[in-house]
């Protein structure tokens, strides 16, 4: 085992550095870019904000995501995910990257929840009776509450293991599966309101009480396709390649299919429930998903965020190969992200999907930012928990 | 068979069973025996040994394929049948959903690919594994018996192999380190059946022929006609207590199941105070139509006299309807033929009159008192005042206004 | 051997260094053996069980006495009526669909996801599902009223030209339920054959012989068998999970398409699920921690397996917990009077006493088990378990019951009692449960004796072939 550490390269090295300088340039440029071009839209500057609100709720997904692999595997005593737990507690840190983040959103408040708007409230008694929840003071303490909740877990976990690595102390992993207990209904609350807060009152109107297992089977499945890509990138960049084997793809792969299908149960639930209730409050919803472009785009999302991912993912060899699982996660990351595109937008674009260079560009940006949060995070830190207890189960694992 | 009755059975070495120790010691030994080319043996062990596939060079199973397919099968088959049963053969609309209705049917469509992909998976692995094998000679190794499924491990190199060799194979099994060496006979006639083919096939048919009887017993009661009630297991309510009309019962002091109805009992409609319309008669003296004659009264009385009346007095009223005519024909004895409705009988009588002829009926023609309606009835004396006009006018009997165009058309 | 009580051995020891010893008192292969057969090959059963088996029949005999009379009588001897049309027979029917889903979660979920442990108790945990998945049909089976043409609900072409409804969430159930019931016994059979074969080979005497001869089909455990066994086995597990999750959904469907406030919700599905594994898991330990010390089994379901059990109960409660959280903000949020109104009537209507109860069995009662000593201590245990199916059968009751009772006219509400036939028919679906239990304790293997002896440390060794 130690042979095999020795052998192979363990942490960012330089290219955390350039993770850093370049995430840093690429996402001041892709945000300017989005930010100005969304003047030559019709919709001004309101374009910029819908495009920055789905990119951050799909990189907020993914930090989420992680948070939750990180207290499921300690909560579940997991052997073979030790080699990609360090990883995953960086990208789950990311998520003070996106409070910082937030204030994005907070400056498009006005553009993105109509909720906002006083007169909103003027002659609806429906949402006069929602007011103590939905008004701006409220809505950002609980934000704040949220990522006071998810700061403070995500850095007790990046640190401990972190401090783990020289002190090889089996106490602490001990502790860190103690804090995962109750650490799991925590987050699990304060994402299902995240979800409600960010997602769901952008129609103040419409409710559901399956949404946040909704935003929280993309996220599981989001972060599951992130590891297998950037697993295989790391990889290709030489690190980790005695580390990582196709035995790990293999489990993360079974994962990526695992929650595929719990998507598409989440989904179909929601769906079907208020398709078959047929109540008007609740299927304008859909209805909106359904006009136009807006169709075709639904069919889009059952195939390529169900169908395709299934199919391809039965097959054992394709999750054993690292280029192709990593192929698959690119494919659902995606499909992830238009899924919370199609949540997103269809309030304010009506009968056509729109997608444009600005949410591309928007993506890039964030993504560039999010990739240097990782590495902010990461400093010098090892790749690998070096002084978990079960570093070596997770080294010899074997997928039977 | 005379081995047999020499009493002693012919035993042929049917293969050699090696015990091993440990999962150590049989996995390299599979790897060996892989090695050296045997094809017709196996291992035994109590429970799956992980990695003795790969040792024993055994090729991927089959049953993931055949689930798969069977998945696939039940899942489009779960489909059809629901598309087939509710949109094509039995369409029926419910709470307004399209009688083809997709999300309404991946229940049953998920349950349907489950069920037929865990059958192909139990099925697949029984036909697979040539389940079930009741017999097999190894069954007469003590050892074997006693410790395979319980904490033992075996090799099993049988004597069909072509590599086989009683010797060579035994010191083969040793120098892997087998515990023990035992070889394993099997009856020369191990399936010489005690009963022929020629009386096995007759028992047989003996016995279904037997067992057809009592349901061939019950169809042909079933089909028969019968007085008394059948035997039913499950009533479901075909036989019912109830009282037939003017039968007795027990249950009132008179004995009778039907009931008089109360004294002053008015039926529904009964109550007809005002005789002259209903009777056609008040203070025994005929009354005049009491309905206000206009276009619609007229044309409902033809309408019902061309259906009631027509027939034996004629569309028009002449007394020449079909039934008339036939009767005209054939010289009926009895026939007495109808009136015309311009007969000056007819013309005299009062409205009231008329009215009670086609109620009561008169000579030949029948009551129509229960068939047509009271109104309707005033409605055809109103008509036939119209069809003996009809016959009886003159110029100055039409308006004023309609003389020019009546003499038109007359013209033409 | 059969009298000596074996010592409880603490094996909960959660220290991340190395992995605990999932089965006690130094047992190999022959150990594991002798425990589990000892059961079903001692001359005499325990006393205790003899015991048991005449309350069980005495309950079962008493609900073939009032399903007779509801068949021959009509539904109108329960307490069902306008408003309520749904009653206890629906509660019943819940409540033990529910129970069987904890036996298929040990046996395939875990099994997917690698947790040993599981092989000590996936074998009566299978056996408790599959009788908790009889009781669960029979309540809806009698509630049809007119029970010999039950076969209508199924596709099979009949005199009246007819087909059922399939958009019809009931019928959905049909297909669900007994899709779930064949799966399972096909799961537990299929697992079976190994063990039966060496109750086969064990067997003195030849009725014994024969029976357990014909239905282990002559099992030899050849690797070349045990390669395609292995993939069935798997396969049926893969294909278990999900349909584990879809009867609880689609049960819960039954509740979700309806229209009717505190029914209509759409987190009902994932819901319903986590109740299910919940209550399940609860049965689970009402009858592991009495039959453990029955038959002897203290070496093979261990603390640690107690443990983890509890540590799910108290997982899947909280998760419950979740969903009664939501549902009330949501149904505040949702700016709908009936709605609201639903789940105020819940808690503080006339049925707030069942709500309060169904409350505090489980969340609050489960909650104990945060505390270490409770999830080790077996008659500590025992008794949170009976709480929490009591809480359970009421979550079922509350959903049911509160929002039937209470129409959108205000002129149709009503309130439900029971008659002594409901009361007298679910006491008898214990029966039934409990004496197909006591008959597969006695008679099958109790335990999946290949599956634990392959989680066994010898059954582990260094592979030369596998090295990488």
């Amino acid at each position: 085992m130690a042979k095999r550490l020795e052998n192979d390269t363990i942490d960012l090295g330089s290219t955390g550095a350039s993770f850093l300088k370049m995430g840093a340039i690429v996402g001041a440029i892709g945000l300017a870019i989005a930010l100005f071009g969304s003047f030559t839209t019709e919709m001004k500057l309101e374009r910029f904000f819908l495009s920055y609100l789905v990119n951050f709720a799909f990189f907020l997904s993914l930090s989420i995501g992680a948070l939750f692999f990180i207290l499921t595997q300690h909560i579940g005593r997991a052997g073979w995910s030790v080699v990609v737990r360090r990883v995953s507690e960086g990208f789950a840190a990311n998520v003070g990257l996106m409070l910082v983040l937030f204030i994005g959103v907070f400056l498009g408040m006005g553009q993105l929840y109509s909720w906002t708007n006083p007169e909103a409230f003027a002659n609806d008694p429906i949402l006069q009776g929602k007011q103590p929840y939905l008004n701006t003071q409220f809505f950002l303490i609980r934000i704040l509450v949220y990522f006071g909740v998810w700061i403070l877990l995500t850095q007790y976990f990046l640190r401990g293991s972190a401090k783990q690595d020289s002190t090889k102390d089996p106490k602490k992993t001990e502790r860190m599966q103690m804090v995962s207990a109750p650490g799991i209904p925590l987050t699990a609350i304060t994402v299902t309101f995240a979800s409600f807060d960010l997602l769901m009152s952008r129609d103040p109107h419409w409710f559901s009480t399956i949404f946040g297992v909704y935003y929280f089977a993309g996220s599981f499945l989001g972060y599951f396709s992130l590891m297998a890509v950037f697993f295989c990138f790391l990889q290709s960049k030489g690190m980790l390649k005695e580390t990582v084997t196709p035995d790990h793809y293999h489990d993360i792969g079974k994962y990526m299919f695992g929650f595929t299908v719990f998507w598409a149960y989440i989904a179909f639930s929601q769906f079907m429930l208020i398709w078959y209730g047929n109540i008007p409050e609740e299927t304008v919803w859909y209805i909106r998903r359904f006009e136009g472009g807006w169709l075709n785009a639904s069919y889009f999302l059952l195939i390529g965020h169900f169908i395709i991912p299934f199919f391809i993912l039965l097959f054992r060899e394709i999750k054993r190969i690292p280029a192709a699982l990593a192929a698959v996660g690119v494919w659902i990351l995606a499909m992830h992200w238009f899924d919370l595109y199609w949540i997103v937008m269809p309030e304010s674009i009506k009968g056509h999907v729109g997608i444009s260079w600005i949410d591309i560009a928007c993506f890039i940006g964030m993504g560039g930012l999010y990739l240097a949060g990782f590495a902010f995070f990461m400093g010098r830190k090892s790749l690998i928990p070096e002084g978990d207890p079960r570093l070596e189960e997770s080294l010899e694992f074997k997928n039977a | 068979m005379t081995d047999q009755s020499s009493g002693q059975k012919k035993m042929k070495l049917h293969g050699l069973l090696g015990e091993f120790k440990d999962i150590e010691s049989i996995l390299k030994a599979s790897a060996a025996i892989r090695d050296k080319g045997f094809k017709k043996w196996d291992t035994y062990t109590p429970f799956p040994v992980h990695g003795i596939e790969k040792a024993m060079g055994i090729k991927k199973s089959l049953v993931p394929k055949i689930v798969f397919t069977c998945g696939l099968i039940g899942g489009i088959g779960g489909l059809g049948l629901q598309w087939w049963t509710n949109a094509v053969n039995y369409p029926w609309i419910v709470s307004g959903k399209p009688l083809f209705s997709v999300p309404a049917n991946i229940p049953i469509v998920f349950e349907t690919t489950v069920l037929l992909a865990a059958f192909g998976a139990v099925f697949g692995m029984i036909f697979l594994n040539k389940l079930p094998q009741l017999y097999s000679p190894l069954f007469t190794s003590k050892n074997f018996s006693q410790g395979a499924t319980n904490d033992k491990f075996f090799v099993y190199i049988e004597a069909q192999d072509p590599k086989f060799s009683p010797d060579r194979t035994r010191e083969l099994l040793e120098s892997l380190n087998a515990v023990t060496v035992e070889e394993i006979e099997e009856e020369e006639h191990a399936w010489s059946p005690s009963l022929s083919p020629k009386m096995a096939w007759s028992i047989g048919s003996i016995v279904f022929c037997l067992i057809l009887i009592p349901p061939l017993y019950i169809a042909r009661a079933q089909a028969k006609d019968r007085t008394t009630t059948r035997v039913q297991l499950i009533p479901d309510m075909d036989q019912q207590p109830r009282v037939n009309a003017q039968a007795a019962s027990t249950i009132f002091v008179d004995g009778r199941g039907m009931r008089n109805y109360v004294d002053g009992t008015v039926p529904r409609g009964g109550a007809q105070t005002n005789t002259g319309y209903y009777t056609g008669a008040e203070n025994e003296e005929w009354v005049s139509n009491p309905l206000p004659v206009n276009r619609a009264l007229l044309e409902r009385g033809q309408n019902r006299f061309d259906i009631y009346c027509a027939a034996c007095h004629g569309i028009d009223g002449s007394g020449n309807g079909p039934i008339a005519i036939r009767a005209k024909r054939l010289r009926e004895p009895n026939w007495v033929p109808p009136l015309a409705m311009t007969d000056s009988t007819v013309l005299e009588r009062p409205d009231g009159h008329l009215f009670n002829t086609i109620t009561n009926g008169i000579r030949n023609m029948p009551a129509y008192g229960d068939q047509i309606h009271v109104e309707d009835r005033w409605a055809i004396v109103a008509y036939i005042r119209a069809l003996q006009k009809s016959q009886h006018a003159t110029l100055q009997d039409v308006p004023a206004d309609k003389r020019e165009q009546l003499r038109e058309e007359g013209q033409k | 051997m059969a009298t000596t009580a074996v010592q409880e051995i603490d094996n909960t020891s959660n220290d991340p260094t190395k992995r605990p010893t999932l089965v006690t008192g130094g047992l190999d292969f022959n150990g594991v053996t002798e425990t589990v057969c000892r059961v079903a090959e001692a001359p005499s059963a325990p006393k205790s069980w003899y015991f048991l088996l005449v309350i069980a029949v005495a309950a079962l005999l008493n609900l073939f006495v009032w399903v007779g009379y509801l068949i021959t009588t009509g539904t109108g001897v329960w307490g069902l009526n306008n408003p309520v049309g749904w009653g206890w027979a629906i509660v019943n029917f819940v409540f033990w669909v529910g129970i069987g889903h904890a036996g298929t979660l040990i046996s395939a979920i875990l099994f997917l996801f690698r947790q040993k442990w599981r092989t000590s108790i996936n074998r009566f945990a299978e056996a408790m599902t599959i009788f908790a998945v009889m009781c669960a049909g029979l309540f809806p089976g009698i509630h049809v009223g007119r029970v010999w043409v039950v076969y209508w609900m199924f596709p099979i072409p009949n005199y009246l030209n007819m087909w059922p409804q399939f958009r019809s969430p009931l019928l959905w159930d049909v297909f669900a339920v007994s899709t779930y019931a064949t799966v399972s016994i096909l799961f537990w059979y299929v697992g079976m054959i190994p063990d039966l074969a060496t109750f086969r080979d064990r067997a003195k005497d030849k009725i014994r012989k024969f029976a357990y001869g014909l239905l282990s089909l002559g099992w030899k455990g050849s690797s070349r068998n045990w390669a395609n066994y292995e993939w069935a086995y798997l396969l049926l597990a893969a294909l278990a999970t999900p349909l584990v999750l879809s009867v609880h959904s689609i049960v819960s469907f039954d509740f979700a398409v309806s229209q009717l406030p505190g029914w209509h919700t759409t987190i009902f599905p994932p819901y319903f699920v986590a109740g299910a594994i919940f209550s399940g898991f609860a049965m689970v330990i009402s009858l592991a921690v009495p039959a453990r010390k029955m038959f002897h089994l203290e070496n093979i379901i261990t603390l640690r397996h107690l443990d983890i059990m509890n540590r799910i109960i108290l997982a899947t409660g909280s998760m419950v917990g979740y969903a009664y959280i939501i549902e009330f903000f949501i149904a505040w949020y949702s700016g709908n009077g009936y709605e609201s109104f639903a789940f105020v009537n819940r808690a503080f209507g006339p049925y707030a006493w069942a709500y309060w109860t169904m409350f505090t069995c489980n969340v609050i009662i489960p909650q104990v088990f945060w505390i270490r000593w409770a999830r080790v201590t077996p008659w500590f245990m025992f008794i949170i378990s009976i709480f929490v199916n009591i809480g359970m059968w009421f979550e079922r009751f509350v959903i049911t019951i509160t929002s039937l009772s209470r129409d959108f006219l205000p002129a149709n509400w009503g309130y439900y009692t029971p008659t002594y036939v409901d009361v007298l028919t679910f006491v008898g679906s214990f029966g039934l449960f409990l004496t197909l239990f006591l008959l597969f304790c006695r008679f099958l293997p109790i335990v999946a004796m290949a599956e634990v002896k392959a989680t066994l440390p010898d059954a582990h060794v260094y592979h030369p072939e596998e090295d990488h």
